[in-house]
């Protein structure tokens, strides 16, 4: 409670609350909604007005190529449509391939990493600074530098690979290859966050319990197993959440390395309702495939959310 | 850097095991990190050195890990482009005033939110819903704000962009401060309520000036995510209010292998989101988390 509040809480129970108080409180409080809303009403107006014209526009056909066409009704059709799709269903399948692979190599490098960070070796200084390169890079420039490091010809990587006695690939040329190119990408920016957050969770675990961890003769796996990770549980959901909900976003990267080609092996969704939308302008499809994206994210952010409430005592 | 409790490190420490064991493993340790390091910094270490090569020595075969000779014609060249003053002008001014704006009005939402005069629901659902519009995919939205900005003619404009930006800053924005003004110790606001400041004096004469840390790292977080922005940007700019990320990918296509021109766009685009990034280091995971894990 405010100090505000508390402090006319005790006098209101003491009986000695003179009327200039309760005005008081009361135009505090007034102020207070007028503190909050010029930020409330932008977002009103920003946020939920566009997506509500969104899905208001998800019933209706309106293709803006055309000039002077207006949007013509057609109530579930582009929803129906959609499950029918098979470019909707591959890119539902993409995007979910993507972010379970993104997150689970994210996570498993990250750990590894922090724990690197956090041990006896004094690199926590050149690791942060290390990983700050790629996680402060603008996600555009990611894009193109990696299509550089990516090119069949002249690009780093082929020249690497070749040291080991492998054969120039084509790398996002590939059908193949063009999806783990793109979330080898995605893993390097994304990687820092993971490590930041489990070493800050792991540098915040009391120091007590490793002291006697080390009396009795612990391994470090079994110190591992046993306290590190139980105790890391709220910040490994914590972690899982933001980057499961950040890699459903994806969208700069793919757009400079392959958008989302070759053929549709990176067309992930937020891909596909650019291109649909915004490339072919078929506004009304691209509104529904934006709504059932959003509940789509929206359920699993609920199943994340409970599931650390239910965790964080 | 001082060597506090929590600095001691507390994972890979084996107890039973002779020295030589244990040089071995520090060894090891050293080695592992300083590989991955290397691994990790190498793509940046390209896009600098690419910058600085001649353009003939980016596409050859094999490719020049360490340049011969190097430079600064590609700066140089990309300095004198066409417009592109403009365009470096455009980036400033919409992340600056996109930043401003969300910060002014974010920290007023948050210390109201702070304080218990509206109820406890309200707050909560609030709240909530803050946290759940940045949740959404940015292209979700896209699509909307096309057919709006069109509509309003506003394409092609700073403001369009600007008011983009604060929508999508305001949440984190409101997020952040929050946390921060909880941190601060309560006796500095009853100080000030027993002394008779109003809510207004109390926000800008007491709390804010004692917020300002919190204040310039939110700043800059919103700032760098305004510099960086691609996808609203390339939709709703064409030429006046174009900006830098734009710029860049439009290299891919038209001056495909221009590498060392681009490198170098590149290279001075991310010049003080770097260095901001370095300032802010402290606050990093609370920015990340979105204030949920504390630094």
């Amino acid at each position: 409670m405010s100090p505000a509040a508390q402090l006319v809480n005790r006098l209101r129970r003491t009986g000695a609350l003179p009327p200039v108080v309760i005005q008081t409180h009361r135009r505090e409080r007034l102020m207070s909604w007028l503190f909050l809303a010029p930020a409330v009403l932008f977002l009103l107006v920003t946020s939920v007005y566009p997506l509500l014209y969104s899905l208001r526009l998800s019933f209706f056909a309106w293709n803006m190529n055309v000039p002077n066409s207006q949007p013509r009704y057609i109530g579930l059709d582009n929803y129906t449509r959609l499950f029918q799709d098979p470019a909707f269903l591959s890119s539902i399948r993409i995007t979910l391939i993507f972010v379970i692979t993104a997150v689970t190599v994210e996570f498993l490098l990250g750990m590894a990493l922090a724990l690197l960070a956090t041990s006896r070796i004094r690199a926590i200084g050149l690791i942060r600074t290390v990983l700050l390169i790629p996680l402060m890079m603008t996600p555009v420039v990611a894009g193109v530098l990696w299509r550089t490091l990516y090119h069949s010809t002249y690009g780093a990587i082929n020249y690497f690979i070749g040291f080991l006695g492998i054969p120039p690939q084509t790398w996002i040329g590939d059908p193949a290859q063009a999806l783990p190119a793109v979330i080898t990408v995605e893993v390097w920016q994304q990687l820092p966050v993971v490590v930041f957050i489990l070493a800050a969770g792991i540098q915040s675990l009391p120091l007590d319990l490793y002291k006697a961890a080390h009396v009795d003769g612990a391994s470090a796996w079994q110190i591992f197993r046993e306290i590190t990770l139980p105790l890391l549980r709220p910040v490994i959901l914590v972690v899982l959440l933001l980057r499961i909900m950040d890699a459903f976003r994806i969208f700069d990267i793919i757009y400079t390395l392959t958008f989302g080609g070759p053929g549709r092996t990176t067309e992930v969704l937020s891909m596909l309702i650019y291109k649909t939308g915004l490339q072919f302008f078929q506004i009304g499809q691209a509104s529904a495939m934006s709504w059932l994206f959003l509940l789509f994210i929206f359920l699993i952010s609920i199943f994340f959310i409970r599931e650390l409430q239910r965790r964080t005592p | 850097m001082t060597i506090t409790e929590m600095d001691r490190p507390r994972t890979v420490q084996p107890t039973s095991s002779s020295s030589v064991q244990r040089t071995l493993g520090t060894v090891a340790l050293y080695g592992i990190t300083l590989v991955s390091m290397i691994l990790i910094a190498f793509p940046a270490y390209w896009l600098v050195t690419t910058a600085l090569k001649y353009e003939v020595d980016t596409i050859v075969t094999p490719p020049l890990i360490v340049p011969l000779r190097i430079t600064f014609e590609n700066f140089v060249a990309v300095l004198n482009a066409n417009d592109i003053d403009r365009y470096f002008f455009n980036s400033i001014v919409i992340a600056l005033a996109a930043t401003g704006l969300s910060v002014l009005l974010g920290s007023m939402a948050a210390y109201a939110l702070s304080q218990s005069y509206l109820s406890f629901a309200i707050r909560r659902g609030l709240m909530v819903w803050i946290l759940v519009t940045r949740i959404f995919p940015p292209v979700t939205t896209a699509i909307p704000y096309f057919v709006i900005i069109r509509s309003l003619r506003l394409s092609d404009t700073h403001a369009a962009l600007i008011v983009t930006y604060v929508a999508y800053g305001l949440p984190f924005v409101i997020w952040l401060m929050l946390g921060f003004f909880q941190d601060m110790p309560q006796e500095i606001d009853k100080a000030a309520i027993v002394d008779g400041c109003s809510l207004w004096q109390r926000f800008s004469q007491v709390i804010l000036p004692l917020a300002l840390p919190g204040v310039a790292v939110t700043a800059i977080f919103a700032f760098i995510y305004s510099w960086n922005e691609f996808l609203y940007a390339s939709m709703l700019t064409s030429f006046h209010a174009k900006t830098l990320p734009v710029v860049i990918s439009g290299y891919m296509s038209d001056k495909f292998l221009r590498w060392g021109e681009m490198t170098a766009l590149a290279s001075l685009m991310i010049l003080p989101v770097m260095i901001f990034a370095g300032l802010t280091q402290r606050y990093l995971v609370r920015g990340l988390t979105f204030g949920a894990v504390k630094e």
